[in-house]
C-alpha cells in the first residue's frame, strides 16, 4: 500500500486571539523593519506519513485520529488537514 | 561598582535579583528598563529570569533583538562582568554571546525544584571565590533549559574550561538522575572565552538567604557576591 | 403594564417575566435594546449573586484586622506595620470543563486582576481542583490541561503557585471544579477601592483591544451572523499571560504616581459591570463615548462594546492632568483609550456616533431583585450498610491509602509550578499543611491554604462545610500561624432546585457556625452555581473551597511537618472517635460507615489555641494536621518528609476501648494535630495543652528505623520508609501515565 504525506496544522480559531503570533509580529518582525509583513498567526504543524489505499483514505484516517485523540480542541482551535501526495 | 539589572517586558525575577543586590549584598544597583539601558554607566550587568516577550517563538529570541543587548555586547567586550540567569541565560545564547542552544526540557514540562550544581571552574569572574568542585544548592524553574551543542562545540567548551556548572547527584557526580532537563553532559551553566560572561539555568538569587533554602544555606550568594568587584 | 416587546428587539434575554417588569418599573420607561442587554447581564446570577446574596450576609465579616470586607474586588486584612494582604478566590469551572487549558489560564488571569485593583502586588496563587477519577481518559485530559494552563499562565506572570488541593471523585467527571485564589501584598495607606468617588476624573480603558468575545446569544438586525462566523469564534478565550504581566507592572507603576484614583478589572459583564459597580459604589455616574474604545473587530455595536468580555483589559479612573499615567502605559507598550469621565449624575450615559444610546441609573444595574428560592432537604435514600470489614494487613492498608489519589503526593502537579519566584516562599508545596510566604524586610510571614472535602460536604452540607473551615484553619495553625481571615468559593448545582438550594443554605450556616466559633471573619467570596451535567442533570457534590489566611508573628515560629530528629517525642492533640463516614479508608474498603467526623467549634478552638501557644512557647519541632486518611497517614507523611522512622503505641492514643485498631488509625476525627517535641520539652508541652482542657498524649518516638505501630503484645504496622514513600510518590505519575 502506498504511503502518503499528510500535514496537520492546528491554529487558534480565526476570531480568537493569538498572543504568540501577535507578539512575534509586533515585537520582532515589525520592530526589525519588515513592515511588509502585516500579520502573523502561530500554530502547530505536524507532518505524518500514512499508509492508505488512496489520498482520500489517508485524509479520512488523519481526520478521525485528530478528532478521537483530541489533537485539537474544537472549542478554540481550527484544524487543517492537507494530503501532500505519496511519499517517495 | 555599580550593577544594572535589565528589565525586559516579561522579566519576572528582576525584583528578586534587585532585592538580593540591594538588601542582602548592599551593592549599588539599578533596575533599568531595557530601552533606557546605557552600558557605560555600569560596571556589571545582570539579565534576570522570567518570560521576556512571553517566551514566544523561542525563549530569549525576541529580547536578544532589544537595543539593550547591543549595550551588553559592548560591556562583554570591555571585560565587564555579565551574568544571565535562566531567561537571561537564554537571551545570552540567543544573542550569540554564549555558544549552544537551550531547548525544551526532555520531560516536556516546566520543572521547578531544588538541584545540586557543582562548580567546574574557579576561573570565571563569578566563581573565582568558589573552590572548583564545590557543590551548591539552588532551585531551577524553567521549561526550556536543556543545554545542547554539537559534539565538537561541547568538547571545545569542556577543554577550554567553559563549562562552569554541572547538575550533580548527592554524591556530587553528574548522573542521569541528577539531570533535571536532559542537558548534554549535565551542563547547567557556561561562560564565554574571556570568562566574564556567565549564563546559568539555576537561580542564585532564590538561594541567597538561608530562610529560603531547604538546606538553610545561601549558596547562591557566593555567585552574586562577585558583583562586589 | 406591558412587558418589553421582545420580538421587536430580537434580543434573547434570560430575565424572567417578573424581572422584566421590575426593570421597566425602576427605569420608568421601556429599556432600549442596549439597556435591556445590560440589565440582563447585570441581573444574571454571575454578576448579581441574586440567589446567594441574602444568605452570604449571614457570614461573620468583621474583625479588628479587616480593612476591606465583602463587596469589593478582594478582601483586605491588616498584618501590622501598615502592611496589608489582599486575597480572593474565584471559580472558572464552566470554561475549564470544555477547554481546560485556556479555561484554567484565563481563570488565573481574572483573579490576578482582582488583587491588582486594590493596589496590591500579587505574591502567590493557590488552586483548588476537583476532577473525576483518573481512571477516566476524559478526567486525565481535563486534569493534565488544567494543570498546564495554570502553570503556563502563573509561571509567565511571575507569581508563584504556592499551594493548593486536588480531589478526585466521580461526581466531577463532566463538571470539573477549577477554583483559583490569589494573594497580594500592599500598604494600608495606598490601597485603592474599585469605586468612582470623584466627578471629573477621566475613565481610561487599558490593555487588550475589545472584540466580540463572550457576546453570545444576541441577534441584531444590524449584524447578520452566519454560521461560519460563529464557527470562527472560540467559546473560551485564549489566555495571554505576557500581556497580563505588562498590565500588572504598568498598573502598579501607574498607581505609584498617585494620579490613578481607582482600578477595576473587566471580567464577566465587561465594561457594563465595571462602570456600573464603580459608579454605584461611589454614588456617581459616568458619561462615556463608545466610539473611543480601541477595538479589535470592525463594526462593533454599542451593545457589543458594552458587553464584550475580551481578556486582559482593566479600567482606570485618572485625575485630570494624568499625562504621566499615559506615559507609563506607553512605556509598557499597552494600548489604552480615554473613553469618558465620571459625573455626579448617578447614571450610566453612553454615546455612540453622537447619539445617547444608554441612559440608566447605575444603581438599577447593580441592585438586582432577589428571586424567591426554596430550600428543601433532599430525601435521603439510606444506603444499605454493609458490615464494616477490617483489613487484616494494616501495613498494606496504610500503603494503599497513601497511594489513593486524594492522599498521594501531588509533586507531579507542583513541579510544574514556579513556587519560588518572588523570593518569599519559606515553606514550599509539600513541606507543610499550608504555604508560608515571608514579608520581605520584616520578621513576619503569612500562611495560606485552600481546602475542602466534598465527601463530607455531600454527606451533610452543614457539618461538612464547618469541617472545611476548621481544617483550613488547622492547616495554617500547624505552620505556626494565627488564622486571621478567610474567603470562600462555593460550587453547587442549580439553585432553582430546592434540594440544591438547601445544600447551599446549610453550607453557609455550617461555615458561619465554625467561623464564629473560631472568631475568623469572612472577607469575601465567590459563588458558582449550575455545576451540573447538562445531559443527566446530575450536580457535582457541593463543595466550598475555603482559603484561610494566617499570620506568623515571628519567623522563628515557622513550623514544617517533617520529622526532625530521632529520639523526639510524638504528641497527639485531640481525641480520636469512631468517625469513618466519608473517610478515605471507607472508600478504600468499600465500607459504608455512617459516622462522618463531627464538627464541634469549641473543640476546634481549644485545639487550635493550644497548638498556637505550644509553638509560641518554642516546644514544637514539627506539626501536622490530622485529616484525610487519619492518624496513620499523617504520621506517614511526616516520616516520609523527614526521612525518619517512628514507633507509635496504639494503646497510648486516647480512644474508646471498643474501637478496632484500624478504626483508631484511619478515623478522620477533626480537631486533631500531631506535634513532635524534644524530650526536654515533652512534659511542658503536655501540661500546657492539657491545661487548656485539650486531650494530649505522648504516643511514640521518632526513630532512625522503620515506621512502626505496636500494641503491648503485637506489631500492627511495620514498614520501611522507602515502601511508604514509594506508595505515596508513584501513585499519581502512574495514573497519568508518565514515568
Amino acid at each position: 500500500m502506498p504511503i502518503f504525506t499528510v500535514e496537520v496544522i492546528i491554529e487558534n480559531k480565526k476570531m480568537a486571539r493569538d498572543p504568540e503570533g501577535e507578539t512575534i509580529a509586533r515585537e520582532l518582525v515589525s520592530r526589525g523593519g519588515f513592515s511588509e509583513v502585516k500579520s502573523i498567526r502561530a500554530g502547530k504543524y505536524l507532518r505524518l506519513h500514512v499508509q492508505a489505499t488512496d489520498s482520500e483514505e489517508a485524509e479520512r484516517i488523519v481526520n478521525k485520529m485528530s478528532n478521537t485523540l483530541r489533537l485539537f480542541n474544537p472549542v478554540v482551535h481550527n484544524c487543517t488537514i492537507r494530503v501532500r501526495g505519496e511519499t517517495e | 561598582m555599580k550593577t544594572a539589572v535589565v528589565r525586559f517586558p516579561g522579566s519576572n525575577c528582576d525584583l528578586d535579583v534587585f532585592h538580593v543586590l540591594k538588601d542582602v549584598l548592599k551593592l549599588e544597583a539599578d533596575l533599568v528598563w531595557h530601552r533606557d539601558f546605557a552600558g557605560e554607566e555600569y560596571d556589571s550587568v545582570v539579565l534576570p529570569g522570567g518570560f521576556s516577550y512571553g517566551d514566544y517563538l523561542r525563549a530569549g529570541t525576541i529580547a536578544a533583538h532589544s537595543p539593550a543587548m547591543e549595550q551588553v555586547r559592548v560591556m562583554a567586550k570591555e571585560g565587564k562582568p555579565v551574568i544571565g540567569i535562566c531567561n537571561g541565560f537564554q537571551i545570552l545564547i540567543e544573542s550569540g554571546l554564549l555558544p549552544g542552544a537551550l531547548l525544551r526540557n526532555e520531560c516536556l514540562a516546566f520543572v521547578c525544584k531544588w538541584v545540586k550544581v557543582r562548580v567546574e571552574t574557579s576561573d570565571t569572574v563569578f566563581t573565582r571565590a568558589i573552590q572548583k568542585g564545590a557543590v551548591l544548592d539552588m532551585p531551577i524553574a524553567h521549561a526550556e533549559g536543556r543545554y545542547v551543542n554539537d559534539p565538537e562545540g561541547l568538547k571545545e567548551l569542556d577543554e577550554n574550561g567553559q563549562v562552569v556548572f554541572r547538575y550533580v547527584n548527592n554524591q556530587s557526580v553528574p548522573s542521569e538522575d541528577s539531570n533535571p532537563n536532559g542537558s548534554m553532559d549535565c551542563v547547567a551553566g557556561i561562560c564565554n572565552e574571556d570568562r566574564n560572561v556567565v549564563g546559568l539555568m539555576p537561580h542564585p538569587e532564590r538561594a541567597s538567604e538561608p530562610i529560603l533554602s531547604p538546606f538553610s544555606n545561601s549558596d547562591g550568594l557566593r555567585i552574586l557576591a562577585a558583583l562586589r568587584g | 403594564m406591558n412587558i418589553p416587546r421582545l420580538e421587536a428587539t430580537r434580543l434573547k434575554v434570560n430575565l424572567t417575566f417578573d424581572e422584566l417588569i421590575e426593570a421597566r418599573k425602576r427605569l420608568g420607561r421601556e429599556p432600549n435594546e442596549v439597556e435591556l442587554g445590560m440589565i440582563d447581564v447585570m441581573w444574571s446570577e454571575h454578576c448579581s449573586y441574586k440567589s446567594s446574596r441574602r444568605l452570604l450576609q449571614k457570614l461573620p465579616k468583621s474583625g479588628k484586622r479587616v480593612i476591606v470586607g465583602p463587596g469589593y474586588d478582594s478582601g483586605v486584612v491588616d498584618i501590622g506595620d501598615g502592611d496589608v494582604i489582599a486575597f480572593k478566590i474565584e471559580s472558572h469551572n464552566h470554561p475549564s470543563a470544555i477547554e481546560p487549558y485556556n479555561g484554567a489560564a484565563t481563570g488565573i488571569g481574572g483573579i490576578i486582576r482582582d488583587i491588582l485593583c486594590m493596589n496590591c502586588r500579587p505574591i502567590g496563587l493557590l488552586d483548588s481542583l476537583r476532577f473525576g477519577s483518573l481512571d477516566s481518559g476524559h478526567s486525565r485530559w481535563l486534569f493534565n490541561n488544567v494543570v498546564r494552563g495554570i502553570a503556563d499562565y502563573g509561571n509567565c506572570t511571575g507569581i508563584p503557585t504556592v499551594s493548593g488541593e486536588i480531589e478526585f471523585d466521580e461526581s466531577f467527571e463532566t463538571n470539573c471544579i477549577v477554583n483559583v485564589a490569589c494573594i497580594g501584598q500592599g500598604r494600608a495607606e495606598t490601597l485603592t477601592l474599585g469605586r468612582m468617588d470623584n466627578p471629573g476624573d477621566i475613565i481610561v480603558l487599558v490593555g487588550g483591544a475589545t472584540g466580540r468575545d463572550g457576546v453570545h446569544g444576541v441577534t441584531f438586525a444590524s449584524r447578520v451572523i452566519t454560521e461560519e462566523s460563529e464557527l470562527d469564534r472560540p467559546a473560551v478565550q485564549i489566555g495571554d499571560p505576557f500581556t497580563k504581566k505588562l498590565v500588572i507592572e504598568a498598573t502598579l507603576e501607574a498607581l505609584r504616581t498617585g494620579k490613578v484614583t481607582a482600578v477595576k478589572d473587566l471580567g464577566g459583564g465587561g465594561l457594563t459591570c465595571a462602570l456600573s459597580e464603580m459608579s454605584s459604589k461611589g454614588g456617581t455616574g459616568v458619561q462615556v463615548d463608545l466610539e473611543k474604545i480601541h477595538v479589535r473587530e470592525e463594526g462593533m455595536s454599542p451593545y457589543e462594546l458594552l458587553l464584550s468580555e475580551s481578556q486582559e483589559r482593566i479600567l482606570f479612573t485618572v485625575a485630570p492632568e494624568g499625562e504621566e499615567v499615559f506615559k507609563i502605559l506607553r512605556k509598557w507598550g499597552l494600548a489604552y483609550s480615554v473613553i469618558g469621565k465620571v459625573t455626579a449624575s448617578g447614571r450610566i450615559v453612553a454615546k455612540f456616533r453622537g447619539e445617547v444610546v444608554v441612559d440608566i441609573p447605575s444603581e438599577l444595574l447593580t441592585n438586582s431583585p432577589i428571586p424567591r428560592r426554596i430550600a428543601r432537604r433532599p430525601k435521603t435514600t439510606r444506603e444499605k450498610r454493609a458490615k464494616a470489614q477490617s483489613m487484616s494487613d494494616l501495613s498494606q492498608a496504610l500503603c494503599n491509602l497513601l497511594s489513593m489519589p486524594n492522599i498521594a503526593c501531588k509533586e507531579y502537579v507542583y513541579r510544574q509550578y514556579d513556587h519560588e519566584v518572588g523570593v518569599r516562599t519559606i515553606l514550599k508545596p509539600g513541606d507543610a499543611d499550608a504555604a508560608v510566604l515571608r514579608v520581605i524586610g520584616a520578621d513576619k510571614a503569612v500562611a495560606v491554604k485552600v481546602d475542602c472535602n466534598s465527601s463530607y460536604c455531600f454527606l451533610d452540607p452543614y457539618n461538612g462545610h464547618a469541617l472545611a473551615v476548621a481544617e483550613a484553619a488547622r492547616n495554617v495553625v500547624a505552620t505556626g500561624a494565627v488564622p486571621i481571615a478567610m474567603t470562600d468559593c462555593c460550587n453547587f448545582g442549580n439553585p432553582e432546585k430546592p434540594e440544591v438550594y438547601w445544600q447551599f443554605k446549610e453550607a453557609i450556616d455550617g461555615m458561619g457556625y465554625m467561623l464564629r466559633g473560631l472568631n475568623i471573619p469572612c472577607v469575601g467570596g465567590n459563588v458558582s452555581f449550575y455545576n451540573e451535567d447538562e445531559r443527566t442533570g446530575r450536580a457535582v457534590k457541593p463543595s466550598t473551597a475555603i482559603v484561610m489566611l494566617g499570620l506568623i508573628e515571628r519567623l522563628n515560629l515557622v513550623t514544617s511537618m517533617a520529622l526532625k530528629r530521632a529520639g523526639e517525642s510524638i504528641v497527639l492533640i485531640g481525641k480520636t472517635f469512631r468517625e469513618l463516614g466519608g473517610s478515605q479508608y471507607s472508600r478504600l474498603t468499600g465500607n459504608q460507615h455512617s459516622n462522618p467526623p463531627r464538627a464541634v467549634a469549641s473543640r476546634e478552638r481549644s485545639s487550635i489555641r493550644a497548638v498556637i501557644e505550644a509553638i509560641r512557647g518554642g516546644y514544637v519541632t514539627a506539626a501536622h494536621d490530622c485529616s484525610e486518611g487519619g492518624l496513620a497517614v499523617a504520621l506517614a507523611e511526616m516520616a516520609i518528609k523527614g526521612n525518619l522512622g517512628l514507633t507509635v503505641d496504639l494503646g497510648a492514643i486516647p480512644h474508646k476501648a471498643s474501637m478496632k485498631p484500624d478504626e483508631v488509625l484511619f478515623s478522620e476525627s477533626s480537631a486533631r494535630f500531631i506535634l513532635t517535641t524534644t524530650e526536654e520539652h515533652a512534659g511542658k508541652l503536655l501540661s500546657l495543652v492539657r491545661g487548656r482542657g485539650v486531650a494530649a498524649a505522648k504516643i511514640g518516638e521518632v526513630s532512625t528505623l522503620d515506621f512502626k505501630v505496636v500494641t503491648e503484645n503485637e506489631t500492627l504496622i511495620c514498614c520501611p520508609i522507602e515502601r511508604l514513600r514509594n506508595a505515596w510518590q508513584t501513585a499519581i505519575p502512574e495514573l497519568v501515565k508518565v514515568n
